[in-house]
């Protein structure tokens, strides 16, 4: 059912004629591929997510809060999304109203004493980053990537990244959110909403944050974020950073107080002991397992032709057969990256010293094909800027990630054998099967961190599929289903490759509501989403958000 | 049956009092909130107890105010704002569950105080960052949940922390596991599994221990918590930067704030600081005019890693900031030294209180902004404080650093004598008129004690209605310490 012309006409009286449009052809563009990177529910080969009804361009919060108006009368869904990050930010339902906020790309603040920024929806983190680094300060930036929206990830999504250590969640970076609510009034969070300025997002009384996100958002679920005030942090580096070399071979050389190291260990327990330290010494700007997202066994070689623009993947078979990559290979198999940035000569010389202590004291190394100059000046900008995203999909096209292992260090490398290596062992056999790239099994990436700090390591366990091979897609779905099912058995917590199979089904649209509610009930806290439904009846009372917003719908039991 | 029958049902007839001197000391406060009697006082002694009193207020209507600290208390918060109230004693509940050392966290119930914990952790290596000296008796749950600001800004990633997962009663009677806790089933399973909970957030998409944050009992009781802990520092020393005007240091501070440096990190005038090192009323008058007018105090510790190449690079590194912005970083100055400063600052509060060693009473007036505003607020409270005819020289201001410097809490500290009727009511007018002032100045009166919720309310009707409707969520018949805040 198409959207009615009298709301159709209402809404380009907010925004105006040159930013709605219904042409088929322009709302295709705004669906997304499930066979591609559809995090994390399938893939599904060759599915689309629903087409839209509408998609508006608002330039205001007040534009936002006039489209969400009109949607309430007319009882039509809405979907924001700013940098489109996944299945996350498309449509469940048809004829739904699609949000593109492109236009809401303004840094609207940079405070540099009080270090925070004012952000609008599509201001990105290579952008803030930019712009802060002018001013000696630095941003977050999250898992996706530099591209990807700062607001969508500090309200609306979850916020975690490599800096996740030293820059904090984005959950804890959050100052203040301007929100337009599901029913369309405007909610400013924290001290904004006093007229007082945008340094503190909770109070006055029990902080209304709670309702913003949990360790994830909403996911464009429950109204639109307008604004935001995130916190920034010390950049003890140039102005601009001095970038060189031909893509993807980029690299800076920064001052001698910015060094990356990439650490190995001999065994598992002396990875997470030496994690614990970090923690314990609270030394490190960036701290990431980073590389091994190509894989324990391709790792090596992948680095070698990322950094070096002459070659490309064609190069791979030859560069396995290399001693010097295949010792760098080895040296790497337990590791992780880590970026320092002293504040001060002093600072710079200690934290070096503790983390030579650290390896001393663990076992572990500095791998020292990773400090000649080029791959140290390639890592370490790789590391600060979050800038190659587009790596995620380099072998076919498609990546989606399994297991997680989320949880302190301790908990994904103990066990016997470790957790690690018996998730592992089951995913080297299913790459035999030769539908998802094998790459040793273990591509575990994620954060040495968690959250500011320190304290969880979270991992995905990255797989690389074709999503145009229909056996490749297919297969994915297939092993990610066998994961779910051991992780489930292992008790190895809540598994990645199905985090959002509660929300979208394989046919892309809402997934049934039998299925939602089981998956949502034998949660270990089923009570929390039985609160979530009555946040939604509360403040979304005409239920014009989408499944993304977890509400478990039975009776209270 | 008997209310007091019901009652001890579920907790004993011993948890049950009904003590008329017991009730009198529940029914006021130090603070200028009108006192209430309640009806009765209850001591759960587990987390079943509490649900099961909170299911039966809930069925009876009966209004329900949580307390786990013990006295002396001042900002009316545990005063009942309606009669008939049962107290619900905290107190009781004082097991330390578990005191994790790799990870750094312990857990515990809401009677564990200060002064229990923290040698406990001291035994496995570790210790809490605190408050401001709190009394002996201050419960650590107690005070987190109401975002009181403890002393060492650089690791405060979130303005809640170290508090991490909660065990909830909410008003409505239901049980709900927050932070990484809310994920597991059973806590004895995921230690078993070598988990902890570190993690603050969720569970799901919504950060539900954030709702009970600065409530005043009005969502709910937390039954148990996490805290993220600190590695003992050893060695760990303190310094004292002076100056003549806050403003002197502000560089000085924004730029330790910056670079992370440094661990305790406060700005504190002479009369605060008096308070906290003096002996008796004398002793804090000479010691006030003895003390710099105003000083950053900055303590350096060692952890673990290198500690000691730690403390002095960072000891040089500190100093020489501090000589960019025309300061010395000192180990002593006139009227303290570091050494009895830091441990001032590492102990709780000696007897009596230390905001009551220079007067019998004291008005405190807190809240939220950024450090470079803070001398606009210190000027409209000296205005204030000389038209009342209230002596400027008494005045005790904290400024404390949060979130790794994104803000502070602002805190200024006015001794008086409460059995003097005309100091009282003239403190309980300077009170009024420089609360008005400040927060049209652009105070941001996050904790809205006693009068400063109305004023604060005010100015944020879209807030004041969503919370309204959340407390309807949660409490649904308003059992949970009724006529607080915009409740």
């Amino acid at each position: 059912m198409a959207l009615a012309k009298e709301a159709y006409r209402e809404l380009e009286e907010v925004v105006g004629k040159e930013y709605i449009s219904d042409d088929p052809a322009l709302l295709d563009c705004y669906r997304y591929p499930l066979s591609h990177t559809a995090i994390h529910i399938g893939p599904y080969y060759r599915v689309y997510t629903p087409r839209g009804a509408a998609v508006l361009l608002p330039g205001s919060a007040e534009e936002v809060q006039g489209i969400v108006k009109v949607c309430n009368k007319y009882k039509v869904k809405f979907k924001p999304s700013s940098t489109f990050w996944s299945a996350w930010g498309f449509p469940l339902e048809d004829d739904t109203i699609q949000l593109d906020m492109r236009r809401m790309d303004k840094i609207l603040e940079i405070d540099d004493k009080n270090n925070y920024a004012v952000v609008e929806p599509h201001v990105i983190g290579a952008t803030l980053q930019a712009e802060a680094m002018k001013v000696g300060l630095n941003t977050h930036i999250h898992g996706p990537g530099a591209s990807c929206s700062c607001l969508a990830s500090a309200t609306a999504l979850g916020g975690l990244g490599p800096d996740t250590l030293y820059m904090g969640h984005h959950n804890e970076n959050l100052l203040g959110v301007e929100w337009v609510m599901p029913d369309g009034e405007i909610l400013k969070i924290g001290s904004v909403g006093s007229g007082l300025g945008w340094f503190c997002c909770d109070g006055p009384g029990p902080s209304l944050k709670g309702l913003v996100r949990g360790m994830v958002g909403t996911n464009g679920a429950m109204g639109v974020f307008t604004k935001c005030a995130i916190k920034l942090y010390p950049w003890p580096g140039p102005a601009t950073l001095p970038v060189e070399g031909k893509p993807p071979a980029y690299k800076a050389v920064l001052p001698d107080n910015l060094r990356a190291y990439t650490l190995g260990f001999p065994s598992w327990k002396a990875w997470a002991d030496s994690c614990y330290m970090i923690f314990d010494s609270g030394i490190g700007y960036v701290a990431h397992r980073q590389f091994n997202m190509f894989g324990r066994d391709l790792k090596g070689a992948m680095v070698r032709i990322l950094s070096d623009p002459t070659r490309t993947l064609s190069d791979i078979e030859e560069l396995l057969k290399d001693p010097e990559v295949q010792k760098m290979t080895e040296d790497m198999k337990r590791d992780y990256q880590i970026v320092l940035a002293g504040m001060t000569p002093g600072d710079i010389e200690w934290q070096d010293k503790a983390l030579d202590k650290i390896l001393e004291e663990t076992g572990g190394w500095k791998v020292k094909a990773m400090l000649e100059p080029d791959l140290f000046n390639w890592s370490l900008l790789y590391m600060i800027r979050l800038g190659h995203k587009n790596l995620n999909l380099v072998f076919g096209g498609g990546y989606d990630g399994c297991f997680g292992l989320g949880g302190t260090p301790d908990f994904g490398t103990s066990g016997e054998p470790a957790r690690v290596e018996q998730v592992t062992a089951f995913k080297v056999e299913w790459e035999k099967k030769g539908n998802v790239v094998a790459c040793g099994g273990d591509g575990m990436m994620g954060g040495i961190g968690g959250m500011g700090g320190g304290g969880h390591s979270l991992w995905e366990n990255f797989t690389h599929f074709d999503p145009a091979d229909k056996a490749s897609t297919e297969g994915t779905f297939e092993f990610f289903n066998a994961t779910a099912k051991y992780g489930a058995e292992k008790g190895l917590g809540p598994g990645m490759e199905k985090m959002n199979d509660y929300a979208r089904w394989t046919d892309g649209y809402t997934t049934p509501k039998e299925i939602r509610d089981r998956i949502l009930g034998s949660a270990a806290q089923p009570e929390a989403f039985r609160y979530q439904r009555k946040f939604k009846e509360t403040f979304n009372p005409n239920d014009l958000g989408d499944g993304y917003y977890r509400t478990l719908d039975d009776p209270d039991e | 049956m008997a209310l007091k029958d019901e009652l001890a049902g579920i907790v004993g007839s011993e948890c049950v009092s009904d003590d008329p001197e017991a009730l009198d000391a529940y029914s006021k406060d130090l603070s200028f909130v009108k006192p209430v009697k309640p009806r009765l006082i209850i001591k759960p002694g587990s987390a079943d107890e509490v649900q099961a009193i909170v299911r039966w207020a809930n069925q009876t209507a009966t209004p329900l105010v949580p307390v786990s600290s013990g006295p002396p208390r001042f900002r009316g918060d545990t005063v009942p704002s309606v009669p008939g109230a049962v107290i619900v004693d905290m107190s009781g509940m004082k097991k330390i569950m578990r005191i994790d050392r790799r990870n750094r966290v312990a857990m515990i119930e809401p009677g564990v105080t200060y002064t229990e914990l923290q040698p406990e952790l001291a035994k496995e290596g570790l210790r809490l960052t605190t408050p401001l000296l709190p009394r002996a008796g201050k419960s650590v749950v107690a005070s987190l949940l109401e975002r009181e600001p403890t002393l060492i800004p650089r690791q405060l990633w979130a303005s809640l922390d170290p508090l991490r997962c909660n065990e909830i009663i909410w008003g409505d009677g239901n049980k709900l596991v927050t932070g990484d806790a809310g994920n597991w089933t059973s806590m004895e399973d995921a230690w078993e599994r070598k988990q902890a909970p570190a993690g603050a957030t969720g569970p799901g998409q919504a950060d539900f221990y954030r709702f009970v944050s600065a409530a005043q009992g009005s969502m709910g009781i937390v039954t148990w918590a996490s805290v993220k802990c600190e590695i003992l520092p050893a060695p760990h020393k303190l310094f004292i930067v002076p100056a003549r005007k806050p403003d002197d240091l502000f560089d000085f501070t924004y730029r330790l704030l910056k670079f992370r440096f440094a661990d305790e990190l406060l700005l504190i005038n002479n009369s605060s600081l008096a308070y906290i090192l003096g002996d008796g009323p004398g002793g804090i008058k000479a010691l006030m005019k003895e003390l710099p007018p105003w000083v950053v105090l900055v303590g350096i510790a060692g952890r673990s890693i290198l500690p000691e190449e730690r403390v002095a690079y960072q000891e040089k590194d500190i100093a020489d900031i501090a000589g960019k912005s025309g300061l010395k970083l000192e180990s002593a100055v006139p009227g303290a030294r570091g050494d009895d400063v830091l441990k001032a600052l590492l102990s709780t509060s000696r007897e009596p209180y230390w905001k009551l060693g220079y007067k019998a009473g004291y008005q405190d007036i807190l809240f939220i902004t950024t450090l470079n505003r803070t001398p606009e607020y210190i000027k409209t409270v000296k205005s204030v404080a000389e038209a009342s005819g209230y002596p400027t020289s008494d005045i005790g201001v904290y400024v404390q650093p949060l979130h790794q410097g994104a803000n502070v809490h602002c805190e200024f500290i006015l001794p008086f004598d409460r059995d003097d009727s005309k100091e009282a009511t003239g403190m309980q007018q300077l009170l009024t008129k420089a609360s008005e002032k400040l927060i049209e100045q652009g105070a941001f009166f996050s904790r809205p004690y006693g009068i400063w919720a109305d004023m604060a309310y005010k100015r944020d009707a879209q807030t004041t209605t969503v919370l309204k409707k959340l407390k309807g969520i949660f409490d649904p018949n308003n059992v949970m310490n009724p006529g607080k805040l915009c409740f």
